[in-house]
């Protein structure tokens, strides 16, 4: 599989015919070739590691794994980490859409709901009054609303979005909570 | 061949399954149609190691879905109704099956409504196989296996095997190589009709009453050898 392996394991190999095979008659064609004096192989100091290098440990297990070691991979330790999982009790339905979500954590599929329309006005916004510093307010009507006084349009920009109001987006939502405003809409007008 | 018809019935199923499921931004869709930008993916089942193309003579268990075929014989009317059970399965699954058991014990011995709803909060990523092969499951006990309600169902058996892996190599520092593996799973259900059981597992453990009753009964049955 690797290079080093293979190459470590045929410098084995000639290695041991070297050191047992030299009593064996030579080739049959021998033809006329010079003897040079080659490095004696059997060095007195003989070492694997030179030999196979830094794979002579191979990255084999040395012992079984017993079944509490097992165990306790596969379950871990229930004060600690216990790898199992774990029934989630702080699930609860929402009492506006019924799907479940966490307990202390806003609905998901209410707030992307919200998150999308909003998506939808920024997107509609910046496409009609780009990307300049807004200095003045800005209004978003829907299909079929008007503005309540020409007053209110004096000092504020409008962007018309080409839908319907969604049930959900009742028109006291916008309202500044910071900031007293005379013309704030009572719960008998939200619709 | 079998490969296809499979994804198709998969697909089938799942599509009028998706369809029911609340979008949130459905009436914002219908009015305001958005530029989706469809990205093709070239590397699909289809296309990888698992198409059929490739796959003449790995069919994958079969077993498991033989045991919705068998014809029970007749009951006697004094005999209690035997409960309704449906098996089902979802054969290589892209996850590795280690990784799988842990959703497949976690889900043993539930009720189906359970299940579902604990399963969206699983953040792992064969949680969404079982909860789709458990609505799956659920849609075909009503239709073909006469369970009369979808809530009614627990989840008998659930289990994980192994399915293909395809091996790879990738490249360590200093010349070396490694192994990987692509592990697949496959992910069997069984689901029964009624109320799931208290504890799924035997011997249920016990309360202190019982225990004690238990103890009292050893006690009461020592026998003092050769004796009158």
């Amino acid at each position: 599989m690797s290079r080093n392996l293979f190459l470590s394991i045929t410098n084995i190999v000639k290695y041991l015919e070297r050191m047992f095979l030299t009593n064996a008659a030579p080739p049959a064609p021998a033809l006329a070739y010079i003897v040079q004096p080659h490095s004696d192989p059997h060095n007195s100091s003989f070492s694997l590691r030179e030999l196979i290098g830094d794979g002579i440990l191979w990255a084999v297990p040395k012992h079984r794994r017993s079944v509490e070691k097992r165990l306790n991979r596969k379950f871990g330790h229930p004060d600690y980490v216990w790898k199992p999982l774990k029934e989630k009790r702080n699930l609860r339905s929402c009492l506006q859409c019924g799907n479940d979500h966490e307990m202390g954590v806003l609905c998901p599929h209410c707030y992307a709901k919200v998150r999308d329309e909003t998506q939808l006005m920024q997107d509609k916004i910046q496409a009609q009054l780009g990307l300049e510093p807004i200095e003045q307010e800005v209004i978003v009507l829907y299909e079929g609303e008007t503005t309540a006084t020409t007053e209110e349009q004096q000092g504020k920009r409008i962007v018309e979005m080409k839908k319907p109001r969604p049930m959900w987006f009742t028109k006291n939502l916008l309202q500044k909570s910071t900031q007293q405003s005379s013309n704030e809409i009572k719960p008998t007008n939200l619709g | 061949m079998y490969k296809v018809i499979r994804q198709m019935t998969q697909l089938k199923l799942q599509a009028p399954l998706l369809t029911s499921a609340p979008a949130a931004s459905a009436a914002n869709l219908l009015a305001f149609p958005q530029q989706t930008t469809t990205t093709q993916n070239v590397h699909t089942a289809a296309t990888g190691g698992l198409c059929a193309k490739w796959n003449k003579n790995n069919h994958g268990p079969r077993k498991w879905l033989e045991y919705n075929k068998t014809v029970h014989p007749p009951q006697e009317t004094n005999e209690e109704p035997r409960k309704a059970y449906l098996c089902h399965m979802r054969s290589n699954i892209k996850y590795s099956p280690d990784k799988m058991w842990y959703i497949a014990a976690f889900v043993r011995g539930m009720s189906v409504d359970e299940a579902l709803k604990q399963l969206n909060f699983v953040l792992k990523k064969g949680a969404t196989d079982v909860k789709e092969t458990i609505l799956e499951a659920q849609q075909m006990a009503v239709e073909r296996h006469n369970v009369e309600y979808k809530s009614n169902l627990w989840i008998a058996e659930s289990f994980v095997g192994k399915g293909r892996v395809f091996k790879g190599m990738r490249r360590h520092a200093r010349g070396r190589f490694g192994r990987v593996e692509y592990k697949h799973c496959h992910y069997f259900l069984r689901l029964e009709e009624g109320e799931p059981p208290q504890h799924y597992y035997m011997p249920e453990p016990q309360t202190p009453q019982q225990q004690y009753e238990h103890w009292v009964e050893q006690m009461r049955s020592r026998k003092v050898i050769n004796s009158l």
